[in-house]
């Protein structure tokens, strides 16, 4: 079973920003739901370096099934939070 | 024999700024580039350094693109960039023909330490930045340049301490000879970074730790004299030759390079009285006095003026002795070398090898 995990206002805009560096862009140019690869010109490069940098950010580990998963930020924001959560129940 | 390639353009970056025309007015000027260091951003051992001014990636070389590229990436790029106009057309039409080789000194050992270190202190091992693994690799500079640009030729990467710059220039002429390419863009390119300065400062004796690290890049357009003139590019010097020699103890640069630079200037036919320009690399007290005592005595009746960069730039390792040849064209000026006019560029490598270029006006 796939817990999720509430991430915070806080988690997203940093999430966001680590993207927004990656690709190039400015945060404004980005919505929730605005595709990576389709409208802001992601490579196959860009995806594996979001997810490593946001292993690093949150010291996570993220699968790279998830890729699929990763293709616009409320995506990245559920897998985030998803692995966020799988971590902790393993702490616990 | 002497090489029948030619020098019909160059691009300098240093710490006057970036182009050839900062280099030309500080060498014109005779001013210092040398500046207090700020410690907040590098906390170094070294209270001064020679810094290219407000360089960055993202205002040289573009904001795009440019988020991973480090230090002397850019530096590379933007002085690779500097000779590109020159050569449009024919990157154009034969982008396979023109050959890049670039000269580095370990690539940019902050990229390859950062990097290490994330590794090491991360939660993970793998937990890196995987878009700058490439800067961890020394031909970084070189590949990057040539992906930028679009330059398909042979791309090599030549490492020798201060020496750099003229083995870069003597490969370059080995590389044309061979037949692998029509024309051949060289240099070297050196980055300023804390963690250069730690390994400098260690590496050093006590008494060379005074002088100040510098930074810069420079590159050449290296050609046949037909194509230079067909093209309509001015000459700026014939390249008449390389050598270089080994020395045992520190008391021997003189003789070294003594012969050094007698062999050079006789293979390629040119009279020591003709030597215009001097410009030695001054790398450390003694080597230093011993370096031009020994183009002296390689120069009997030559009266030249002597361009001592590194006064003005600090020590600017990899880079150093590209930039002893920019320095050169800067104050030959537009026309470059005159007929019946030579200039020398020498070095002095602390690890036991001297090295020289000759140049002559056509």
């Amino acid at each position: 079973m796939t817990t999720t995990h509430e991430l915070n206002a806080g988690d997203r805009a940093r999430i966001k920003g680590i993207i927004c560096d990656i690709l190039e862009i400015e945060p404004e140019d980005m919505t929730d739901t605005s595709r990576f690869k389709e409208d802001h010109e992601a490579d196959s490069m860009g995806a594996i370096e979001i997810l490593s940098q946001l292993e690093r950010a949150f010291g996570t580990d993220i699968d790279q099934a998830e890729l699929s998963r990763m293709v616009n930020l409320d995506g990245v924001v559920t897998v985030v939070g998803e692995a966020v959560a799988a971590q902790s129940a393993r702490a616990n | 024999m002497p090489s029948s390639l030619v020098i019909s353009a160059w691009s300098a970056i240093s710490p006057y700024g970036v182009g050839n025309a900062p280099l030309r007015e500080g060498l014109a000027e005779g001013r210092d580039a040398i500046a207090a260091l700020d410690h907040d951003t590098y906390p170094v051992p070294f209270g001064q350094a020679a810094l290219v001014p407000d360089f960055s990636a993202a205002k040289y070389v573009g904001k795009k693109g440019t988020r991973t590229m480090d230090r002397v990436t850019a530096l590379a790029v933007t002085a690779v960039g500097g000779l590109v106009g020159a050569i449009a057309g024919e990157l154009q039409a034969r982008p396979e023909q023109t050959a890049l080789v670039l000269g580095t000194g370990s690539g940019s050992v902050q990229s390859i330490m950062d990097f290490t270190k994330d590794s090491l202190s991360g939660e993970r091992p793998y937990h890196v930045e995987p878009a700058r693994f490439p800067n961890t690799v020394m031909n970084r500079a070189a590949g990057q340049s040539a992906i930028w640009h679009r330059i398909k030729g042979p791309n090599t990467t030549v490492a020798g301490g201060a020496l750099t710059g003229l083995l870069a220039l003597s490969y370059a002429l080995r590389l044309h000879r061979g037949g692998h390419c029509t024309r051949v863009l060289c240099g070297a390119a050196e980055e300023f970074s804390t963690q250069r300065a730690w390994l400098e400062w260690h590496g050093r004796a006590e008494e060379e730790r005074r002088t100040p690290l510098g930074e810069g890049a420079a590159v050449f357009l290296v050609e046949p004299a037909e194509d230079a003139t067909a093209a309509g590019r001015t000459v700026l010097a014939r390249i008449a030759g390389t050598r270089f020699r080994a020395y045992r103890e520190p008391d021997g640069i003189r003789d070294a390079l003594t012969a050094c630079v007698r062999s050079t200037l006789d293979a390629a036919g040119v009279a020591p009285g003709s030597v215009r320009f001097v410009a030695p690399l001054g790398g450390g007290g003694k080597p230093a006095a011993e370096e031009e005592q020994a183009v002296t005595d390689a120069l009997p009746g030559a009266d030249p003026a002597w361009i001592r960069l590194r006064e003005h730039l600090g020590d600017t390792s990899a880079a150093a002795t590209a930039l002893q040849l920019a320095a050169v064209l800067a104050a030959a000026g537009g026309q470059g070398l005159g007929p019946g006019e030579a200039a020398l560029v020498t070095g002095v490598e602390p690890d036991g090898q001297v090295g020289c270029a000759v140049f002559t006006g056509v």
